[in-house]
């Protein structure tokens, strides 16, 4: 086609016009609707994804009539956004991936207390004693390994045996990956400092692999990079979800030991929040037996209530107690000393 | 009434220790083509700049017919512009570019104007066609034509004809000038080329290192040069002292007369044309012939007498060879040259052919 | 013959006023460039003495920073290689189908960072494609050169458009003049087109290094450990703002030496055409036998950078078709496009008057509002955006998390991707065009719009098409600023592969690339001729 330049010129102009009135468009549907007097309202700050809960917060506003509007991002941005806001946050609920985030939050003022009869019938893994947060879904550290390359007689028992020279240069781990961090404080809690700089720098002596989260060190595993990773226990299974024969397998290290942490996705409710009946009502939708099966069926976490059924490529919620090591959640604040500790190390 | 009026203009660059335009004074009278003669970098061109109004002056006023305009932005003093390159809109047509100025003619007249404007300028058949499509001397009507459209009371050029090739700058000179004079348009003609300046100006200015050093017409610029400046740049000169008495002075080349009439030392300049060379020896002053330039209509000569050397012209049937010894006689009066000062002093320096 | 040296030297201030309407947009972007760089320093001056010398003080600060450089250095070095060959092809010879090697050339832009890296990764390995298909086991890129090529394959346009479009604006008889004192072509080369293209690829240089300093995700899954890392695990690890703010600080002033170099290098270069008469179209050089080095060249820049992503979309969507979530797309789509859109055109409209200043009214001000344009593009987006949290909530309340407030984030973000493509074009329009309206009788605004920007059509097109798709695919920014509920394409992608699930991810990260394409095309349809 050929356009003489004045029309061309038009059909620019006409194009940007368009362009430039899309916001309208997009605002229309953004704009919350008619003011309804008893419209009752809800706005989430979700570290979680989309599609994990977007269906929940559908039957939630169904069932309750509450209207929800979400805002989707990474928890760690969220959490510093929250900070940021302080007591101007339009928030009411924060819905966080890891432990580490909600007790930062709490650390610093800005999640009000919850009513005891939420978190009472949960184990105690799952909350905190603060009563500031609560574990919404639990997901175990594992170490993730390579069954073509790795034979029986080479599972290690605990997390401090990867310093051995077997294992030199086949272990992955992510220094700058929240989960991972997570472990490193509990690590500190149970251990103290001096043991886990220690156990640092002698996996970095024994030439371990850093990458940048969980995900890609499952996949490392599968590219044939590394034998060994350290890792949260339902990434794998989202990977054979798609493709069953993928080429990576996970377990335990021996009950109680450090590498099997426990970690937690969890909300809070805001202090600044003037919605916090709503907010309640749907961490009290969220520990339902409908969401918790949700959780454990989409996205292969542990469920929080003992009388849900975990999914079935998971541990029994038994196992999943035994193994675990006993570390307060809440003592998994330090997250500076963490980051210092590995920084020490030379990780970050 | 002035169509301009040009009073103490002055314009400093950062950087630079003399002003590129010096106290600059003249006036345009109506139906007059006036010229800015100089070499590169004299000023000129920042000269017109300023009276169309795309740089300030430092200090002084431009007035345009009798209204002070050094406060107006350009678009406000209704002055045409040909630029040296055209400065043609690429992304216009031809008619569209004439069209562009007719900010004052109702839009429905405007193409019939735009096209009788290019007929004008002696161009057809190129109404439609993209400025890059043209021929140089196309582009330079085109530049004309739609500086015209504006109807403008000054026109400002330029250098409008030192792209243009020699055989088609001769005869789009003499059409511009035509029509120029037909419109009765004023126009203002910046030139480093004498003599376009001699035959286009009615009346013009030389300009040297941002100064005007004479304002006349050409007749009187090219005769009666008042200065050395003046005398050299407006076709070649003989330079030369002497001791002035009145309306004679001694000089190297005997007495001569002189005008306008001086006392002391002056320096003075005898054009070429203005020798007379005839054969043979004796008479007052002698020399050898060193030099010969056949130019067709005349002949140029170089001839050296004593220790000095003069150029001379001679009519084609004068024919004298490198070698032949030739008597010279000066057939007009010398003109005193004076310094900026408007004093007959002598100028220091020298003389040169 | 003008009087040179008054048309040519850049004229005093002082006689050169500009219209103060002018003066809105750069005074207008000193202020608000300024909000982040307050906020940062408010948060900066929390810091405890110690814990700051602790962490800003290190030695392994001064290796990230070492590899920062090694790899910025790389990855200019590397689009140039790409992105002169490809321009030139383009634009001086007879390569085939110019227009689709030029969208392919720009077409990379609309792939996001994380799709280019996977893609990669997903190559080599135990079970990666070449594994799967061919059973050739490579070793999956990784370290310096595996971000190397990450980066490169997806920032290269950035000069390729920059160099284009200054070989395209450039004089023809330049080259011939130097052709004919006897240079050949590679002396042309090296003497003419290289001193030529000088500004155009300093332009893109800078953009591509600023943004190599700040990148972390390519980086980050290629496991290369630079500066940029330590700002993120502040910021991700701790949740601390004190401490990242330094960090910010330190970032912003490393970006600020290629700036201020890049301002130094500059400042004496014309492009303005001297010649006389309107400029004639250029000559293309005819290949001959060096058509097959030239496409495979070609071919294989496509293949890296559009084959591998695209092919990785594909794949993934292979294995869940979309058809279910396209109704989530669309609407995601739509607000990807009405934030990214209107931040595209206010971009363009305040670097047009910034550009202008610079090039028509050259002043210590129009040089400082320039430079401070890159202060937003080499500030960290989440900085960036905790800033305008900062500041909205103080003072802009009823602006907080609004659309506009995210615009104006964009465009204090991208505009330094704007201001190149149109200053560019401007350099290349005469002044005396201008000058030749106003003594027709327009006032300098009528005069601009008339005569110089139908000239900078290329060069306003190149910008908003930039911002635009650079805008699609932004993350942290639409994170912390859209509208609560305002999910965008890049947010909706994010919000699954934060969750492992890229095969889920895989139809909105397709929207984003494909919706930047067709918009990139429609862009270099409507650019006018060659």
């Amino acid at each position: 086609m050929v356009f003489s330049p004045v029309l061309r010129r038009r059909i620019a102009t006409l194009m940007l016009l368009t362009l430039a009135a899309l916001p309208l468009l997009a605002a229309g549907r953004a704009e919350p609707g008619a003011a309804e007097p008893v419209q009752r309202e809800l706005t989430i700050y979700s570290g979680r994804g989309e599609s994990l809960v977007a269906p929940l917060v559908e039957s939630f506003e169904s069932e309750t009539g509450i209207r929800v509007s979400i805002r989707y991002a990474g928890t760690a941005e969220l959490a510093v956004l929250l900070a940021e806001e302080g007591a101007r946050t339009p928030a009411d609920l924060f819905w966080a991936q890891d432990a580490g985030a909600l007790g930062a939050l709490a650390g610093a003022g800005l999640l009000a207390p919850l009513p005891q009869h939420l978190y009472d019938n949960l184990p105690d893994i799952y909350r905190s004693t603060t009563g500031q947060w609560l574990a919404t879904s639990g997901r175990a550290r594992v170490l993730a390994y390579s069954p073509g390359r790795v034979d029986e007689a080479e599972y290690p028992e605990s997390v401090f045996d990867l310093v051995a020279p077997e294992y030199r240069g086949r272990v992955g781990w992510a220094p700058t990956n929240g989960s991972f961090q997570a472990f490193v404080t509990a690590m500190r809690v149970v251990h103290g400092d001096e043991a886990t700089g220690d156990w640092l720098r002698a996996m970095q002596a024994n030439d371990v692999q850093a990458y940048r989260n969980n995900t890609t060190q499952v996949e490392a595993i599968a590219a044939g990079e590394i034998d060994f990773a350290l890792v949260n226990n339902y990434y794998l299974l989202r990977f054979t979800a798609n493709d069953p024969d993928y080429p990576v397998a996970q377990r335990f290290f021996s009950n109680d030991d450090i590498g099997n942490l426990v970690n937690i996705a969890g909300i809070g409710v805001l202090s600044a929040s003037r919605r916090t009946d709503e907010a309640l009502e749907f961490a009290q939708f969220l520990l339902s037996s409908e969401a918790q099966a949700y959780f454990t069926g989409t996205v292969y976490e542990y469920p929080v209530l003992a009388n849900v059924e975990p999914d079935e490529r998971l541990e029994s919620f038994q196992t999943l107690l035994d193994s675990s090591p006993q570390v307060d959640l809440d003592a998994l604040e330090d997250l500076e000393g963490t980051l210092s500790l590995l920084r020490e190390a030379g990780l970050l | 009434m002035h169509v301009l009026e040009v009073r103490d203009m002055t314009r400093r660059f950062a950087g630079m220790t003399h002003p590129a335009v010096d106290s600059v004074s003249f006036r345009v009278e109506p139906g007059e083509i006036f010229g800015l003669l100089g070499p590169s970098g004299c000023g000129k061109t920042t000269t017109l700049r300023m009276i169309a109004g795309f740089e300030s002056p430092d200090n002084g006023t431009v007035l345009i017919r009798e209204r002070e305009v050094v406060s107006l932005p350009p678009e406000r003093r209704n002055v045409g512009f040909v630029f040296q390159d055209y400065a043609l809109f690429p992304h216009l047509s031809v008619l569209r570019n004439v069209m562009f100025a007719m900010r004052g003619t109702p839009a429905r007249l405007r193409e019939k104007r735009a096209a009788e404007l290019l007929r004008m300028v002696g161009l057809t058949r190129v109404d439609q066609r993209m400025p890059d499509e043209l021929s140089g001397g196309q582009q330079q009507r085109v530049a004309i034509a739609r500086a015209l459209g504006a109807d403008p009371q000054l026109l400002l050029m330029d250098e409008p004809f030192s792209n243009l090739d020699v055989a088609l700058r001769d005869a789009t000179r003499r059409e511009v000038r035509a029509l120029l004079k037909e419109q009765g348009l004023n126009a203002i003609l910046v030139t480093h080329d004498q003599e376009e300046a001699l035959s286009f100006c009615d009346r013009l200015a030389v300009m040297n290192a941002g100064k005007i050093e004479q304002v006349g017409t050409p007749e009187e610029v090219y005769h009666h040069p008042r200065t050395a400046f003046v005398a050299q740049f407006l076709g070649r000169s003989n330079l030369f002292e002497g001791e002035a008495d009145g309306e004679i002075a001694r000089t190297s080349m005997g007495a001569l007369s002189i005008r306008p009439a001086a006392h002391g030392r002056v320096l003075l300049s005898l054009r070429p044309e203005h020798i007379v060379l005839t054969k043979g020896c004796g008479g007052e002053l002698e020399g050898e012939v060193v030099a010969r330039e056949f130019r067709g209509h005349d002949l140029t000569y170089r001839v050296r007498y004593e220790d000095r050397s003069i150029i001379a012209h001679t009519e084609y049937t004068h024919s004298f060879y490198p070698g032949q010894r030739v008597r010279l006689m000066a057939r007009e009066p010398a003109v005193v040259l004076r310094d900026m000062n408007g004093s007959a002093a002598l100028v220091p320096g020298e003389a040169h052919g | 013959m003008t009087d040179a040296l008054s048309a040519a030297r850049p004229l005093p201030a002082e006689h050169d006023r500009p219209p103060w309407y002018l003066l809105v947009a750069p005074a207008a972007v000193a202020v608000v460039m300024l909000v982040p760089l307050v906020y940062l320093v408010v948060r900066a001056t929390e810091a405890d003495a110690a814990t700051l010398a602790s962490l800003v003080l290190r030695r392994r600060n001064l290796e990230l920073l070492g590899n920062t450089l090694l790899l910025t250095g790389g990855v200019v070095g590397a689009t140039t290689l790409i992105a002169l060959p490809l321009a030139w092809l383009v634009v001086r010879t007879d390569v085939p189908a110019a227009r689709v090697v030029t969208f392919l050339g720009v077409l990379p832009l609309s792939v996001p960072g994380y799709v280019m890296a996977f893609a990669l990764l997903s190559l080599g390995g135990n079970h990666g494609f070449l594994a799967g298909v061919f059973g050739i086991v490579v070793a999956r890129p990784s370290g310096y050169w595996g971000a190397l090529a990450a980066l490169t394959l997806y920032c290269f346009p950035y000069v390729f458009l920059n160099v284009r479009a200054a070989l395209a604006g450039m004089d023809p008889s330049l080259e011939e003049s130097a052709r004919s004192m006897g240079y050949g072509h590679g002396g042309v080369l090296y003497r003419v087109i290289l001193p030529h293209l000088a500004p155009a690829l300093f332009s893109g240089w800078l953009i591509v290094a600023i943004y190599v300093l700040g990148d972390f995700g390519a980086i980050a899954l290629m496991r290369y450990e630079v500066f940029s890392y330590a700002i993120y695990t502040q910021y991700s690890g701790a949740f601390d703002r004190t401490y990242a703010a330094w960090l910010s600080l330190m970032l912003l002033a490393l970006a600020m030496v290629p700036v201020l170099l890049e301002g130094r290098l500059l400042r004496s270069a014309k492009y303005a055409r001297t010649g006389t008469g309107v400029a004639r179209s250029l000559r293309r050089i005819r290949l001959r036998a060096w058509k097959i080095p030239a496409l495979v060249f070609i071919a294989l820049i496509a293949a890296g950078a559009i084959g591998l992503p695209f092919g990785m979309l594909a794949y993934w969507l292979s294995l869940r078709p979309p058809w279910g979530e396209l109704g989530r797309v669309g609407q995601a789509f739509l607000a990807s496009a009405g934030a990214a859109a209107p931040a595209a055109i206010c971009t363009v409209l305040v670097a047009i008057p910034i550009a202008y200043l610079r090039v028509r009214h050259p002043s210590p001000l129009s040089r400082t509002a320039e430079r401070l344009v890159y202060v937003g593009y080499a500030l960290p987006p989440l900085s960036l955006a905790l800033a305008m949290v900062f500041f909205s909530l103080r003072l802009l309340r009823p602006l907080y998390q609004s659309l506009p407030l995210l615009i104006v984030a964009y465009v204090i973000s991208f505009l330094a991707l704007a201001i190149g493509p149109i200053r560019s074009a401007l350099l290349q329009a005469p002044r005396r065009l201008e000058e030749a309206a106003r003594s027709l009788g327009l006032s300098p605004l009528p005069a601009f719009a008339r005569t110089v920007l139908p000239l900078l059509r290329r060069g306003v097109l190149a910008s908003v098409g930039l911002v635009f798709v650079i805008a699609m695919k932004e993350l942290p920014i639409a994170f912390l600023l859209a509208p609560t509920g305002y999910v965008t394409l890049s947010v909706a992608v994010f919000s699954r592969t934060s969750e492992a699930m890229h095969v889920e991810a895989a139809p909105y990260a397709a929207a984003i690339v494909l919706f930047s394409s067709l918009f990139v095309g429609l862009l270099l349809r409507h650019e006018g001729k060659e």
